[in-house]
C-alpha cells in the first residue's frame, strides 16, 4: 500500500507541473483560439532564469542569501520575465495574425517555439545545466510516512500548485478582468461591441499563462535539477495533452488533465513498466476523447448551420 | 507537427545545399581528376573533412564536445603536417533521417574527402549504404553496435570497441564483483542502449539474477516513479545511458526515496562534476584523457578553449587523428588527396599510440584492433577513479 501511495504522491507531484503549464495553453487557447506551441519553451526558460538567480547569489553550494529568499526571488524573476517574453510574442508574432486563417498562426507559434529552443542553445550553450537543489534544500528534510517520503521540493511544489491554481480560478470567476477574459473567450467582437479592450486582455492573458509556465519551469528545475534548451518540448506536449484531454479552455479542466496525466504515467510506471508508459497513458487517453470529445470538464459547442 | 517541419525543412535545406554543392562538386572532381596521380608534394596539402554529430538536440552537450575534439585535432595536425584540412560541420541531432542528409550534403561536395562521425549506431546504420557509393571513409568516435562491422558498410572504421566487448565485460563485472540477487536495468530507447542492454542480458540470466528490464526516454527527466519501484533485494541500478544529468537526478530520487542500490552508467555518464554519486561505477569506451601523462597538452589545450569535458571528445580527436594523417600521408608519396587513397590509407593506419593511451589499427571490417573498455567506481568526492582491469 505505501508503494501505492509512494506512487501517489510522485504522480501529483509531476502533475501539478503539468497542470500549471497546461493552464497558460488552455487560457490562451480560451481567449485566441490558437494552439500556442511555443508555450513548453517558455517552460524552459522559466527554468534557466531560476538557474541563473542560483548562480547570481552564489551557486548551489554557496548561497549568499536565505533560501527560502532565493525561492522568493526565483520565482518572482521568472515569473516577471517569462510573462514579460509571452506578451513580446503575442505582440509581435501572434498579434498581426489575428484575423489570418488559423493555420498561420499555428505555424507562426512553432516557428516562435523553434526559436526559443535554437536561441537559448546559442546563448546558453548545449551543456545541461543543474541546479543541484540538493545542495540548499536538504533531502532529509521533509515529511516521512512509514516509507512514504514527501520531500521539501515536492512540497513545495505541490503547495504552490495548489495556490497559484486556487488564485486563478479566483482571478478567472470573481474578478473584472476575469469577467472580461470569459467574454473575450465566448464571442471577441461582441465583447469588443460591448466596450471591452480585446487587446488588453489578450495581453493579460499571454502574461498570467506565461508567468505560471515560467514558474513551472522554476519548480521543474527544483524538482528535476536539469536545464537544457530542449525540456520545454516533452513537458510542453505533455501539458497540450493535459489541456485537451481536460477539456481545452476549461481552466479546472486544465488542472485535473495534469493530474491525470501526471497520476496515470507514475501508475503505469510502478505498477506495469516503464517501457509501456506512453503507450498505454496516451492509449488511454484516445479512450477518454472517444468517451468525451471535448475532454472531461470541456463543454460541447452548438455550432450555427 | 514539430517532427514533420523539421523533416520539410531539412529536406528543403538539402535540396538547396545539393544544388549548390553539385556544381562545386563537379568542377572538383575534374580538377582532381585532372591532377590525379601528378606529383603534389610541392603543392600545399589541402583538403576538407565532414563532421557528423549531434551538435543540437537532446545530446547535444556530447555533440558539441566531440566537436571541439574534432576542431582540436585538425588544428594540432594542420600545424604538425603543414597541411590545410578543414573541418565542415554536420548537425545530426541524432537522427538518422538527419545523418542521411548531412551525408547527401557531404558525399556531393567534392573536397570533403573523408567523415568524422557520425555519433550514434542508428545514425551509422542509415548512413552507411550512401557512404559506401560515394567511396567516402568515416570513421565514428562513438558508434558501438555489433552489426556495424559486419561487413555491410565497406567504408565504416570506428576507433572504439563494439557493445559485445563492453557488454559482457561489463555484466560479468557486475555479477562476480557486486553480487547482485535481483538488478534493475533501464535503458533509454536509443540503440547505443538498448545494445548494450541486449549484450548484457544473456549474462544476468545466465547467472540466475532476476532482471526488471525498463526503457525511459532521453528526454524524460522525472525518474521518482520507477525509482519507487527499486526493491530492496535489487542492489543494482544498470543505467547505459548517454545523459549524464539524468543519472544525477536518477540517484538523487533514489537518495530522496531513501534507495541504497549501486548505479552502474556507460560511456556518456563519465561527466565528473555532472554524474557524482558517490559509489557509482562507470564503464568507458574512451579513457580519462586527464589522467593519461602523454595526453597532457591535448588536455590542457581542450580545457582552456572549451573548459571541462568527458570521454565523448577524446576517442573522436582520435578518429580525426587518423583521417588527418591518412591525408598528410598521401599528399607525402607525392599524390593528389581523393577519397579512395585516403580510404587506402586509413585501411593502413598503424599507430603505436594514441590518445586513447593504446595502440590504433583496423582489421578488416574496420573494428578497432585490441580495442578496450575502462571502468571507474566515483569516490565520496565525486572524483573517477580508475579501477584495473
Amino acid at each position: 500500500m505505501s508503494f501505492f501511495f509512494q506512487e501517489l504522491v510522485n504522480g501529483i507531484t509531476t502533475g501539478a507541473l503539468y497542470a500549471l503549464v497546461a493552464l497558460g495553453f488552455s487560457m490562451v487557447y480560451g481567449v485566441l483560439k490558437l494552439l500556442n506551441f511555443a508555450h513548453g519553451d517558455l517552460y524552459m526558460v522559466g527554468a534557466y532564469i531560476g538557474f541563473f538567480v542560483i548562480q547570481f547569489f552564489g551557486g548551489s553550494a554557496s548561497l549568499s542569501i536565505a533560501v527560502p529568499l532565493l525561492l522568493v526571488i526565483m520565482f518572482v524573476v521568472a515569473a516577471g520575465l517569462v510573462g514579460g517574453l509571452g506578451v513580446a510574442i503575442e505582440r509581435f508574432a501572434y498579434r498581426p495574425l489575428r484575423d489570418a486563417p488559423r493555420i498561420a498562426p499555428l505555424i507562426t507559434a512553432i516557428g516562435v517555439s523553434f526559436f526559443l529552443e535554437s536561441s537559448a542553445l546559442l546563448l546558453f550553450g548545449a551543456q545541461y545545466r543543474v541546479y543541484n537543489t540538493s545542495e540548499f534544500i536538504s533531502l532529509s528534510s521533509g515529511i516521512r510516512i512509514g516509507s512514504v517520503t514527501i520531500d521539501s521540493v515536492q512540497i513545495l511544489v505541490l503547495v504552490m500548485g495548489l495556490v497559484l491554481m486556487t488564485g486563478l480560478r479566483i482571478l478567472v470567476n470573481r474578478t473584472r478582468l476575469g469577467k472580461q477574459m470569459r467574454a473575450v473567450a465566448v464571442d471577441r467582437e461582441a465583447a469588443e461591441m460591448l466596450g471591452i479592450n480585446v487587446n488588453f486582455v489578450i495581453t493579460a492573458t499571454f502574461l498570467l499563462g506565461s508567468a505560471l509556465a515560467g514558474i513551472a519551469g522554476v519548480m521543474g528545475g527544483l524538482l528535476f535539477n536539469t536545464v537544457t534548451s530542449t525540456i520545454g518540448f516533452i513537458v510542453g506536449l505533455k501539458a497540450f495533452t493535459a489541456a485537451v484531454v481536460g477539456g481545452i479552455g476549461s481552466i479546472p479542466g486544465a488542472m485535473l488533465g495534469g493530474l491525470v496525466i501526471g497520476v496515470a504515467e507514475s501508475m503505469v510506471t510502478g505498477y506495469i513498466s516503464s517501457t509501456y508508459t506512453n503507450l498505454i497513458v496516451f492509449g488511454l487517453l484516445i479512450v477518454v476523447m472517444l468517451v468525451r470529445p471535448s475532454g472531461l470538464l470541456g463543454r460541447a459547442q452548438l455550432q450555427k448551420v | 507537427m514539430k517532427g514533420r517541419l523539421v523533416l520539410v525543412a531539412a529536406a528543403v535545406g538539402s535540396l538547396v545545399v545539393a544544388g549548390c554543392s553539385s556544381s562545386s562538386s563537379s568542377s572538383s572532381s575534374s580538377a582532381a581528376a585532372a591532377g590525379g596521380g601528378s606529383s603534389a608534394s610541392t603543392k600545399a596539402c589541402v583538403a576538407s573533412i565532414g563532421f557528423e554529430g549531434p551538435i543540437t538536440g537532446p545530446v547535444a552537450s556530447l555533440g558539441t564536445e566531440q566537436l571541439h575534439f574534432a576542431e582540436l585535432a585538425v588544428a594540432m595536425d594542420n600545424a604538425a603536417n603543414n597541411t590545410k584540412i578543414t573541418l565542415v560541420q554536420g548537425d545530426t541531432q541524432l537522427q538518422p533521417a538527419q545523418a542521411v542528409t548531412v551525408t547527401q550534403q557531404f558525399t556531393s561536395n567534392a573536397n570533403i574527402l573523408a567523415v568524422v562521425g557520425p555519433a550514434g549506431s542508428q545514425e551509422v546504420e542509415a548512413v552507411g549504404g550512401p557512404m559506401a557509393r560515394a567511396g567516402m571513409p568515416f570513421i565514428s568516435g562513438s558508434a558501438t553496435a555489433v552489426a556495424l562491422t559486419t561487413g555491410s558498410y565497406p567504408t565504416f572504421f570506428r576507433v572504439v570497441s563494439k557493445d559485445s566487448v563492453q557488454g559482457p565485460q561489463d555484466a560479468n563485472y557486475i555479477v562476480n564483483t557486486l553480487h547482485p540477487k535481483a538488478l534493475m536495468i533501464v535503458d533509454d530507447q536509443e540503440a547505443y542502449s538498448t545494445g548494450l542492454v541486449s549484450a548484457m542480458l544473456p549474462i544476468f540470466q545466465a547467472a540466475g539474477i532476476k532482471v526488471d528490464h525498463e526503457s525511459v526516454s532521453q528526454k524524460v527527466t522525472d525518474f521518482s516513479s520507477l525509482v519507487a519501484k527499486v526493491t530492496p533485494a535489487e542492489s543494482v541500478v544498470v543505467l547505459p545511458w548517454q545523459i549524464a544529468a539524468n543519472a544525477q537526478q536518477f540517484g538523487r530520487d533514489m537518495a530522496q526515496e531513501h534507495k541504497t542500490a549501486v548505479i552502474f552508467g556507460t560511456d556518456g555518464l563519465f561527466s565528473p562534476g555532472t554524474f557524482t554519486i558517490s559509489g557509482s561505477y562507470v564503464s568507458s569506451f574512451g579513457p580519462d584523457i586527464t589522467a593519461i601523462p602523454a595526453d597532457a597538452a591535448i588536455a590542457q589545450a581542450a580545457q582552456t578553449k572549451y573548459g571541462s569535458f568527458g570521454t565523448f571528445g577524446p576517442p573522436v580527436f582520435a578518429a580525426t587523428h587518423v583521417i588527418d594523417e591518412a591525408i598528410s600521408s598521401v599528399c607525402k608519396a607525392g599524390q593528389t588527396p581523393s577519397r579512395a587513397n585516403v580510404l587506402a590509407a586509413i585501411k593502413t593506419t598503424n599507430e603505436p599510440t594514441s590518445i586513447l593511451g593504446q595502440p590504433i589499427s583496423f582489421d578488416s571490417h574496420g573494428d578497432l584492433v585490441n580495442g578496450k573498455f575502462f571502468l571507474f567506481k566515483i569516490t565520496p568526492a565525486g572524483k573517477y577513479q580508475l579501477i584495473p582491469s
